[in-house]
């Protein structure tokens, strides 16, 4: 086992080496249009001055394999450089809005859980009644519905529509919310701004794990044991939740590892469309300014977590499950 | 059963043909497929609907393909859908003054935007744009990925691990991140392209679909016509494209179809989140953002275009899911 993530470790590494890299490259391929945006607001005589000066101090006069060098060494010393606007470190930048991104992500992953479990057991244990078939067709839609288009219908019903027919305080617990309050500050107002984006994300991602765990399920309730647990008599409750809920339950665990991607994918959008001071909210914004330490320090320290997430998920597994043996 | 009753005639071969299960034909294949997959059924309808949108009278201007008004070569004219020009202004006959923001109307079924155009023979025009632009990316991430997927699965050892850590690093960034980057990066053109946006959208896709193959290859690779193809003295480039590939196509053709909603699905997220980044021709994502806008004045914009993408990516989904029970049920996951 020690062994195993030693060496799941050492490639993650390379992993995390190859992301640095590609991130480097991308973004080396075309960095005259942030030279030249920065060119325009200096005041020397000449354009060409400009540039020059532009070019100096962004760094990106010296050759590429020195500015590699300089990236690579900073980042084992876990500097990710300063941003090229504000000049503050981007680490510190991006610990800032850690905090929104990361609850937002967690409320979603509850949201998700705390609908796919009784949906998935009752759709698999009721195999082919009304009850499964209505609870798939919500399911197949929601995969279907985009999260952002949902977004846009939700804050267009609540903000439109919802004080018409009385229901004015969904708009307050389900629309955007200008400003941004801390949850250490005041944990109700969070909560108020964290519900809608946490709801319309964890939907989505909780109608995959529906799927998933439906058929999980239905091959688990064929197993010997759970028949042998029938034959005990054992009540339905028992055989469900103890037999096997908790076997159907482990693999899942990995498609919420793999689902992490998608799920700061969506955050991009959501957190725009809330105006919530998150990382993906961060990242689009300096990519559009051209703004190259952050997004870097960005995309590698998404890479990052989610690379050890994947690894300390496939750890939990082996420790869940005793059958599973790392070689 | 028809055994028994073949067995007294059972001396030429001809006269056996009508003892064969039928063949059945294609309208009877389609019913039973409509019978068995009703949702897929109706993906399908939707897909085809959205096929019909993008018919256009070709004009005769051929040409180098760009998208989406030359997809294939040749210039595609207005859609014969659209009723109006796409970007025909409409005005006030008494006043003279743009319409703007009407309500679905019998001249204007899905009402008017804010330039005063036709809102309808807008999203006609989008169908185009999404459908022309998953095609290709798909077309790119389905040609790259089968080969990693089938070269990597096929030899395995150093050469497969050093490449599914670069798919793991590739597949480590958030996708739509990528792919707003890639899209941000623009050397080849001045300005926003959809080649680009085409080729980014591929690329993104190139790691799901090797990750699909690589898997159909490794067991594919353990039968015994591999074997015999070996023992034969095929080359290895022979026993791939000859003896591996053919057995995959099913799954080749259920990662294409499933994989189309979720192309289409971010073309019209790009456009939403950063519609700086994107050619300004009509698309749905653009569409919906300029709605977004306005919305809580004048909701129509932001509600059909919205519908527009979620159905197309519905129907999408239902129809690749029907599709892969159909072909290839080993891809199933959940």
């Amino acid at each position: 086992m020690q062994q195993y993530i030693l060496r799941r470790m050492f490639l993650n590494l390379i992993v995390i080496f190859f992301v640095a890299t590609m991130v480097f490259g991308a973004l080396r391929i075309d960095s005259d249009h942030v030279v030249r945006n920065r060119a325009q607001a200096c005041t020397l005589d000449t354009y060409e001055g400009c540039v020059k000066a532009a070019r100096e101090e962004l760094g990106l006069d010296r050759s590429l394999p020195v500015q590699f060098g300089d990236y690579m060494w900073k980042l084992v010393r876990l500097d990710l450089g300063d941003s090229f606007f504000n000049k503050a470190p981007v680490l510190d930048q991006i610990k800032d809005r850690a905090g929104p991104s990361i609850e937002l992500g967690l409320l979603q992953i509850i949201v998700a859980m705390v609908v796919a479990l009784p949906v998935g057991i009752i759709s698999a244990i009721r195999q082919d009644s009304w009850i499964d078939y209505i609870l798939r067709i919500f399911a197949i839609a929601l995969l279907g519905i985009p999260v952002f288009v949902l977004a846009v219908f939700t804050i267009l019903a609540t903000a439109r529509y919802a004080g018409d027919i009385g229901l004015g305080f969904l708009n307050d617990w389900l629309g955007p919310h200008i400003t941004w309050v801390d949850f250490f500050d005041n944990p109700v107002e969070n909560l108020k701004r964290m519900t809608g984006p946490a709801l319309l994300g964890g939907l989505g991602t909780g109608a995959i794990i529906m799927r998933f765990l439906r058929s999980q399920m239905l091959e688990v309730l064929r197993q010997d044991y759970v028949r042998t647990a029938w034959a005990k008599g054992l009540r339905e409750r028992v055989v469900v939740f103890r037999h096997a809920l908790k076997n159907a339950l482990i693999p899942v665990l990995t498609v919420v590892g793999l689902l992490l991607g998608g799920i700061v994918s969506g955050n991009v959008i959501l957190e725009t469309l809330y105006n919530i001071p998150g990382i993906g909210f961060y990242a689009t914004a300096s990519i559009v300014q051209g703004d190259y330490p952050v997004v870097q320090g960005i995309v590698l320290s998404v890479a990052v977590t989610l690379v050890f997430v994947n690894l300390l998920i496939d750890v939990a597994y082996a420790w869940l499950d005793p059958r599973i043996r790392y070689g | 059963m028809y055994l028994e009753e073949q067995v007294p005639t059972a001396v030429a071969a001809p006269e056996l043909e009508w003892a064969l299960p039928r063949h059945p034909g294609a309208l009877e294949t389609a019913l039973r497929f409509i019978r068995r997959k009703p949702l897929g059924a109706f993906g399908f309808l939707i897909v085809f609907f959205m096929i019909a949108m993008t018919i256009g009278t070709p004009k005769a201007e051929f040409g180098v393909p760009s998208l989406p008004s030359r997809p294939l070569g040749f210039e595609l004219g207005q859609p014969w859908m659209a009723r109006y020009e796409v970007e025909r202004q409409f005005k006030d006959p008494v006043s003279g003054r743009l319409v703007q923001f009407e309500a679905p109307s019998w001249k204007h079924w899905l009402g008017v935007d804010k330039a005063g155009r036709d809102t309808w023979a807008r999203i006609v025009y989008g169908a185009r744009r999404s459908l022309f632009v998953g095609l290709w990316a798909l077309a790119l991430a389905t040609a790259v990925g089968t080969t990693i997927g089938v070269v990597s699965g096929f030899f395995r050892g150093w050469f497969d691990t050093a490449m599914q850590r670069l798919m793991d690093a590739l597949q480590s960034f958030p996708p739509l991140i990528t792919l707003i980057l890639i899209i941000s990066i623009n050397p080849l053109t001045s300005g926003p392209s959809l080649t680009v946006a085409a080729f980014a959208l591929g690329f993104v896709g190139i790691t799901s679909v090797q990750r699909i193959v690589r898997g159909v290859v490794l067991s594919t690779r353990e039968q015994p016509y591999v074997e015999a193809a070996r023992v034969v003295g095929a080359t290895d480039l022979r026993t791939m494209v000859y003896h591996i590939l053919p057995n995959i196509t099913a799954a080749i053709i259920v990662v294409f179809s499933i994989g189309l909603g979720a192309v289409i699905l971010a073309e019209a997220a790009l456009g939403f989140i950063v519609p700086q980044f994107v050619p300004q021709d009509p698309s749905w994502g653009l569409m919906l953002n300029e709605g977004r806008a306005v919305m809580l004045d004048h909701p129509w914009l932001a509600v059909f275009s919205g519908s527009a993408i979620a159905l197309a990516v519905l129907g999408f989904n239902l129809a690749g899911d029907a599709l892969r029970d159909v072909l290839d049920p080993r891809l199933r996951l959940g």
